[in-house]
């Protein structure tokens, strides 16, 4: 995010796009209604009527997959009217006028067959969104899981831009990064382009540098991104082929789109390495599993969101009887047995070469991070006195060459597959928010796993149910060109008709068997959000309710739990 | 006047938050000690979710209340500014379920109390504000948004004046409107 | 019974929650979840950080805690096994010297870990996938 979250409760105007923080961030959701409560109006773009759109001064209930044209849309508007900050065009930008000249065709009505907005709403957004003075966009996987993402998040950052909504407390815009440390993550340099701290690999210079702090010659080529593993399996000819896959805190199994695809390139490939805390799917085709500490048996840094880097703390020991160890320990043992030393004797150890690495985060020392609880990168010097940044682009001075920020001009494309005959609605993953990720976690507490378990729900609208005779509650069956998977009924008018929804986070109910793997050009990222799907009936409820039971037996059972009595409960 | 706790919708993100709350504040922390499988899971409020509207519903403590009219076993009584259900005189005849005109009364199957013979129990169930237990309700003391609250007299009272000054100051002229409201 | 206080950040979501556990260290217990006084979270929680972390105890509800090393000793299709981690470290680190040396590094995929972990080990993964085996072929799970 560009700017911090505690942030949004002082902006003027909030722009919420494709992002349903009630059930993916509660606690953000709850700078949103303060927002609101202080005076700030709304907008709310989704394609659901989600809990943001309720208390919203205007939803745009979207059409699913049309983003980038309502974005545009909005764009044209605040051309046309004299809306821009012309200033901040002129100063901190560049590229305008090609975007001006490409927004000329994207009028409300031209798009509104595309989008199912109407003009009249569409200008009103474009007003509200230039002129409040203090307006922050929030997105979340609405823009970002489909194959035109990345370009979404240009024209997003396009009207923040033109109205010179960067650079300043309560603007900017906000991507609001879904799982606890995809940030860290990717701060930590585990993407296959850059080093920590956002040091492109391809760079001669920073390749040099980070040489001479490893000591050992480094490969200049772009990584594999994780999305494609399945097709350098089972594609790609032999001397580019993925033969082993060292999986770490996560399960492609249960998390990634057409999982009968990640299947087979799993039992193809000659080693697979898990380590977990947990056994998950992709344990099952493990040649060998290492068990780590779980959160609260270690120590370490997070980084949230908003670039806020937190510590997290050891609170209690692994259970007596687990011989676990450390993830850095485990990753280090391996990599000296294998010729290349590492040691480390704890976290801030690991922190300091890090730190010392990334000009980015020199100055979040662990003594600053005891200090101030929390420091949001860039934080570029160790004197205590730099306690980081809240918002980026001050100044309007951007993470470019020439510091200025640049116009993309970019058309709406269509998603990859669409509704047709076999298959007429519109199929999209969402969040349960009291479960997260692959469920290792949270299906295994007790209160998370009694709100909401296997095999989760389809949100329908009740004029679907009508049609296709299903009642709340019912199992249903719900079926994509790639797989097929069941689930319960739950009609809700919060949807429309043309499309139907589930969480990811089901093993009976895995929606990832429909989902497909067409991937954004340049972020890898899955059109999670949108293939063809079709409803169907199950007419034997009982002989359905039975599967069920028998194949969450059958799970527990393959992820090595001992079948028990079932507590003691009255028959 | 009996207190009851209200949600407020423009504030409630349909969480669940205190859904759990309720479970964990009846049942006790010691359902993390025990098998997952060794406890009733049953809230006594539920969160609903429409077009306009998400809040949870519960018992809203009447101070006439159909439930108790209804019930044949005397199980339902008032004690302390609240309604509360005593489920060991519960005969499970559902009256009051009929009764309740929000909804708020619902039937919980019992996983650990049995009939003298031996067949399991159903009974009645609802918000009892947390009756003897400690930092309760339970619900709006753990809630995220600040969205629920418990009204006793003094606070439906203020809430009222408000309400009447509202109305009044919007039935007002323009300029009248526009002065600071003295209570 | 003496009473251990720990803060720590909440390990579900991207909002940064600070949580101060309550455990019991003579039992090595967690026995509460308070919300604590952070930037994002200004003391407050989700049902996520007041009930999310008895998982951790191992309470046999849809998988099973990972205690020992595993290894699949007949190949493909055989059982896990358990075994030391000595030899867990020398047939992990020996396949892959292996696998390096007959297809070369490109032929491995490391990931790191957008969950519970932590950046230092995300940062020791990506230096192990770079240094140690020589291919940028190192990601996450960020997409999901």
């Amino acid at each position: 995010m560009s700017n911090g979250v505690h942030e949004i409760e002082d902006a003027k105007l909030l722009f919420v796009f494709g992002y349903n923080g009630a059930d993916s961030h509660p606690i953000v959701a709850r700078r949103i209604v303060r927002a609101k409560r202080k005076g700030a109006q709304i907008i709310c773009i989704d394609p659901r009527r989600i809990e943001t759109a309720r208390i919203a001064d205007l939803h745009l209930q979207l059409r699913n997959g049309s983003n980038l044209a309502l974005v545009n849309s909005i764009a044209q508007v605040i051309i046309e009217e004299g809306l821009c900050d012309d200033k901040f065009i002129a100063e901190h930008s560049h590229g305008f006028d090609e975007f001006k000249e490409l927004c000329k065709k994207y009028t409300p009505e031209a798009v509104t067959d595309i989008t199912q907005i109407h003009p009249d709403d569409i200008r009103k957004a474009a007003r509200m969104y230039a002129t409040s003075g203090q307006s922050m966009i929030l997105y979340g996987m609405g823009v970002c899981q489909f194959a035109q993402a990345v370009n979404v998040v240009k024209g997003l950052a396009n009207l923040a831009i033109m109205t010179g909504n960067f650079g300043r407390w309560g603007v900017g815009i906000g991507p609001v990064r879904g799982q606890n440390n995809v940030q860290g993550a990717c701060d930590m340099g585990a993407l296959p382009n850059s080093y920590p701290g956002y040091q492109n690999v391809t760079v001669p210079e920073i390749q040099a540098k980070f040489e001479k702090a490893w000591g050992v010659p480094l490969s200049n080529k772009a990584g594999i991104p994780l999305t494609q593993v399945p097709h350098y399996v089972l594609h790609e000819p032999e001397e580019k082929k993925i033969r082993a896959y060292y999986v770490f805190g996560e399960d492609p199994a249960q998390s990634d789109p057409d999982l009968a695809e990640v299947r087979e390139s799993l039992e193809k490939i000659e080693l697979v390495i898990l380590q977990d805390i947990y056994m998950n799917k992709t344990g099952q085709y493990a040649d060998v599993v290492l068990p780590s500490t779980g959160w609260n048996e270690h120590e370490g840094v997070y980084s949230c969101c908003d670039r806020g880097f937190q510590r997290i703390r050891k609170v209690i020991d692994p259970p007596a009887d687990a011989d676990v160890l450390y993830d850095w320990d485990i990753i280090s043992r391996i990599s000296t047995s294998m010729g290349y030393p590492m040691k480390y004797s704890n976290t801030e150890e690991i922190w300091n070469e890090v730190i010392d690495l990334c000009p980015s985060f020199v100055g979040a020392t662990y003594e600053k991070l005891e200090k101030y609880g929390n420091i949001q990168w860039p934080c570029r010097s160790k004197d205590m006195s730099d306690t980081g940044t809240s918002f980026l682009h001050k100044d309007g001075k951007f993470a470019n060459p020439d510091g200025k920020a640049k116009f993309s001009s970019i058309d709406w494309q269509p998603p990859t597959e669409l509704e047709n005959d076999e298959f007429p609605l519109i199929f999209s993953t969402n969040r349960e928010v009291g479960h997260y990720s692959v469920r290792t976690m949270s299906g295994n507490c007790r209160l998370l796993r009694n709100l909401e378990d296997e095999p989760g729900w389809i949100q329908m609208n009740p004029e679907l149910c009508e049609e296709l005779r299903v009642k709340h509650g019912e199992l249903v069956k719900v079926i994509s060109k790639r797989g097929h998977c069941i689930t319960r009924c739950l009609p809700t008018d919060r949807v429309k008709k043309q499309a139907v929804y589930m969480t990811y986070q089901w093993w009976i109910g895995a929606c990832n068997e429909l989902t497909n793997a067409a991937l954004d050009p340049i972020s890898n990222t899955p059109e999670y959000k949108y293939c063809a799907c079709r409803v169907e009936k199950i007419k034997d409820q009982i002989w359905a309710e039975k599967y069920l039971r028998e194949e969450y037996a059958k799970i527990r059972q393959d992820m090595g739990i001992a079948t028990k009595k079932k507590g003691g409960k009255a028959a | 006047m009996n207190g009851f706790v209200q949600g407020d919708p423009l504030l409630c993100i349909g969480c669940r938050t205190c859904t759990i709350a309720c479970v964990v504040a009846h049942e006790g922390k010691r359902i993390y000690e025990i098998d997952p499988d060794g406890y009733d899971f049953h809230p006594r409020l539920k969160v609903i979710k429409t077009w306009a509207v998400s809040v949870p519903v519960q018992c809203k403590h009447c101070e006439n209340p159909a439930c108790k009219a209804v019930c044949r076993s005397e199980a339902i009584r008032i004690e302390d500014g609240r309604v509360l259900i005593d489920r060991q005189k519960c005969i499970g005849c559902k009256s009051c379920t009929e009764a309740c005109p929000f909804g708020a009364v619902h039937m919980v199957p019992l996983g650990f109390e049995l009939n003298p013979d031996g067949s399991r129990r159903s009974v009645a169930h609802k918000c009892d504000l947390c009756n003897g237990l400690e930092d309760g309700p339970a619900c709006l003391r753990v809630c995220p948004t600040e969205a629920l609250r418990l009204v006793e007299r003094d606070d439906l009272e203020a809430i009222l004046d408000n309400k009447r000054k509202n109305v009044l100051v919007a039935a007002s002229s323009p300029e009248l409107r526009n002065r600071p409201t003295v209570c | 019974m003496p009473i251990k206080e720990v803060q720590t950040t909440c390990a579900y979501c991207g909002a940064g929650c600070q949580i101060l556990f309550k455990a019991d260290p003579e039992n090595n217990k967690i026995l509460e979840a308070v919300p604590a006084k952070g930037r994002t979270n200004d003391g407050t929680l989700c049902l996520k950080g007041h009930y999310g972390w008895d998982y951790i105890n191992d309470p046999q509800i849809l998988t099973k805690r990972l205690k020992k090393p595993l290894i699949r000793r007949g190949g493909k299709g055989a059982p896990l096994e358990e075994a030391t981690w000595d030899e867990a470290i020398s047939y992990t680190a020996g396949r892959l010297s292996e696998i390096k040396k007959k297809y070369g590094p490109d032929s491995i995929m490391c990931t790191g870990s957008a969950r519970g972990p932590g950046n230092e080990a995300n940062y020791v993964m990506q230096k192990f996938a770079r240094a140690a085996i020589g291919t940028n072929n190192v990601d996450h799970c960020a997409r999901i």
